[in-house]
């Protein structure tokens, strides 16, 4: 599904990525762990198309050049990134937006898009799936949200785009316990063949929730090895800095 | 353009049939008017918008004496909601209508008298020489009316380099509630507007008043309004500053008694090189009243906008409450935005403060709504919709809340 291979990345004329290489393919869930300023963000940024990046190296995804599509069309193709840091919409009503965003999708793709009544009837669905309350749906987006309803917004939004890549940038971050099982949770709930999950963390925590099928970690912007859930709980006890 | 003024007011004088009296208050303005001309940048209260340069960039010439048009045009403009009306065909009423209302609670009176008065303000001056069936309202005590009243500017076709003066005073009694709505037709032609409004809200009376310039229109427009609060009084006043070529939008309150209060909020949405100013001056002169002040700014292309706002306090007027805020998005290399907050504090026990910032779109929003699917255009759309959007949340009325977010296409 994705593929990366030898991407660098500077941004400022600071090298950030030196060589990365990644393959994703259906329905796997692979988690990328790394100390500050190894480049994680930067990987959730570059492919989900933020500008500003000197990129080289290729990244295709089911065959096609990421690296050539703008952010809205990777969106269009099944991207989807939950942000570490939601941005605050004001003005913006969240239902509002949620209706632009998925009819702006379904309109690339071809279909139908949701008229009000649709769009209502979705939302209480997934709402309810997901367990979050509808409520701070009427809200602006994001805006006096607290970091947990701002995570469970970013994921809420992923289920109803019905991504194929999510990318999951430090999500975990900021949650308490409880708000971490119920993102953990969602995420979860929509893992199955067809869908892949890219989660970037600092920490295995997050993994202990969603049990990952390949553990990468990534220092100094490159992925210095490679494994499977136990690497996460060996990182843990050895820390980034001793780990090579 | 001097001399062809003057053969206007000639012919103005000679065709109408004045009482010595009010021709000699006509003839006062209108000397002073000659005397010192349209206002130029000089002058402070007209720094940012030099009347002067962009009349005589704009009009060759600028014909004062607009014979009444007897028209019968029935223009509502809207018709989705239930509301009374007085009609201007070309500045002057043509058509008042309060069906909705007991009669009998309100008085119009038609082609009054003006009073001895020569303001400073050349634009006052202009309007008392040529305005023409001078209309006044009052409503009467304890008297709460049933719909909105709109004021509807219209102006015809045909009407094409014309400078109009109208003058509407509205009296509101005690215990008095009123909605006002102002709204104007598209219309292509250059024409100049000078119009003038002085509201009374009387004691424990509140008015709502919607200034609603959002049809495209190449209109040179300059709107003066005073404003009288008495004891315990509330406005609440709103301007959407959008469809003409150059508006100045000029508010004077006065909070005179206790207890008063204000909230003022208002919207410059502009594109091309359209050129719109806010100018507000809130004068607290009597103990704790309040005043709140929002204007949001969005300027696209070579547009200019700005914003003066002043709070006066009196040494009389403790527990005084004022807050004045500006802010301002600003779209384009091209556009120019200016603010020019003001307060001016003679007591001791006050709240004042003001703000203004102005700044590009933020990226990162831009980046977080199209890796949500919409493009570069709907997300700055989205976005600017929303900046403005909070202070359209600010309408209390929420009739007319939604006649503003269809006009301006912002909706929730």
């Amino acid at each position: 599904m994705l593929n990366i291979e030898n991407l660098k990345a500077k941004i400022d004329n600071k090298e950030i990525l030196k060589g990365l290489n990644l393959n994703i393919n259906s329905g796997e869930v692979h988690a990328i762990m790394g100390p500050n300023g190894s480049g994680k963000s930067t990987l959730s940024n570059i492919l989900s198309g933020k500008k500003g990046y000197e990129v080289e190296g290729t990244v295709s995804f089911e065959g096609e050049n990421l690296l050539e599509l703008e952010t809205e069309e990777r969106a269009h193709k099944g991207i989807f990134l939950a942000f570490q840091y939601p941005l605050e919409i004001p003005g913006v009503n969240t239902n509002t937006f949620l209706k632009t965003s998925i009819n702006a999708i379904k309109k690339a793709r071809g279909e139908k898009e949701l008229d009000a009544i649709e769009f209502l009837k979705l939302i209480k669905q997934k709402s309810l799936e997901l367990k979050f309350d509808e409520k701070i749906l009427s809200r602006q987006l994001n805006v006096g949200f607290s970091g947990g309803e701002k995570k469970k917004n970013e994921i809420l939004q992923m289920s109803i785009l019905d991504p194929k890549l999510s990318i999951l940038d430090e999500t975990d971050s900021g949650l308490d316990i409880d708000a971490l099982r119920i993102v953990s949770e969602g995420v979860n709930s929509l893992r199955n063949n067809k869908k892949s999950f890219l989660i970037i963390t600092h920490y295995q925590r997050l993994l202990d929730y969603i049990k990952p099928d390949f553990v990468h970690v990534l220092k100094n912007g490159q992925i210095i090895k490679s494994g499977d859930y136990e690497l996460a709980k060996e990182l843990e006890k050895v820390g980034y800095e001793d780990f090579n | 353009m001097e001399n062809n003024l003057k053969l206007n007011f000639e012919d103005y004088l000679n065709e109408k049939n004045l009482t010595n009296s009010q021709k000699e208050i006509k003839e006062s303005n209108f000397d002073n008017f000659i005397k010192n001309g349209f206002p130029n940048k000089r002058i402070e209260d007209w720094k940012f918008s030099d009347l002067k340069q962009i009349i005589s960039t704009n009009f060759d010439n600028i014909n004062f004496l607009n014979r009444e048009i007897a028209s019968s045009i029935d223009e509502s403009l809207i018709d989705d909601l239930e509301h009374n009306k007085i009609v201007f065909i070309n500045g002057v009423i043509s058509k008042i209508d309060f069906s909705y209302e007991s009669e009998d609670k309100i008085i119009v009176e038609q082609n009054s008298n003006l009073e001895k008065e020569l303001s400073d303000n050349v634009m006052l001056n202009l309007n008392t020489a040529f305005v023409s069936n001078y209309t006044k309202i009052l409503v009467k005590s304890g008297y709460q009316f049933q719909k909105p009243l709109f004021l509807f500017n219209y102006l015809t076709k045909d009407l094409n380099n014309a400078g109009l003066n109208s003058r509407l005073d509205i009296n509101l009694e005690d215990d008095v509630a009123l909605n006002v709505v102002n709204l104007s037709n598209e219309n292509l032609n250059n024409n100049f507007l000078n119009y003038r409004q002085k509201i009374n809200i009387g004691k424990n009376s509140i008015l709502k008043n919607y200034s609603l310039d959002t049809n495209e229109n190449s209109n040179f427009r300059y709107s003066y309004k005073d404003i009288y609060l008495e004891k315990n009084s509330h406005l609440e006043y709103f301007i959407l500053s959008k469809g003409s070529k150059f508006s100045k939008h000029d508010i004077n309150c006065f909070l005179n008694n206790e207890y008063g209060s204000i909230v003022l909020n208002g919207i410059i949405d502009l594109n091309n090189e359209k050129h719109h100013e806010i100018k507000t001056e809130i004068n607290h002169n009597e103990e704790n009243c309040k005043s709140y002040q929002l204007i949001k700014s969005v300027l696209n292309d070579s547009s200019k906008g700005i914003y003066q706002g002043k709070i006066y306090v009196n040494s009389k007027a403790q527990k005084t409450d004022g807050y004045q805020l500006s802010r301002a998005l600003l779209l384009s290399d091209e556009v120019e935005f200016n603010a020019k907050p003001e307060l001016e504090i003679y007591a001791d026990d006050v709240k004042c403060s003001h703000g203004s910032t102005s700044g590009n779109i933020d990226e990162n929003s831009i980046f977080y709504l199209m890796s949500r699917g919409l493009s570069y255009d709907q997300s700055k759309k989205l976005l600017t919709n929303g900046f403005l959007n909070e202070v359209i949340e600010k309408i209390t009325n929420e009739n007319i809340k939604s006649l503003v977010k269809k006009l301006t296409g912002i909706n929730e």
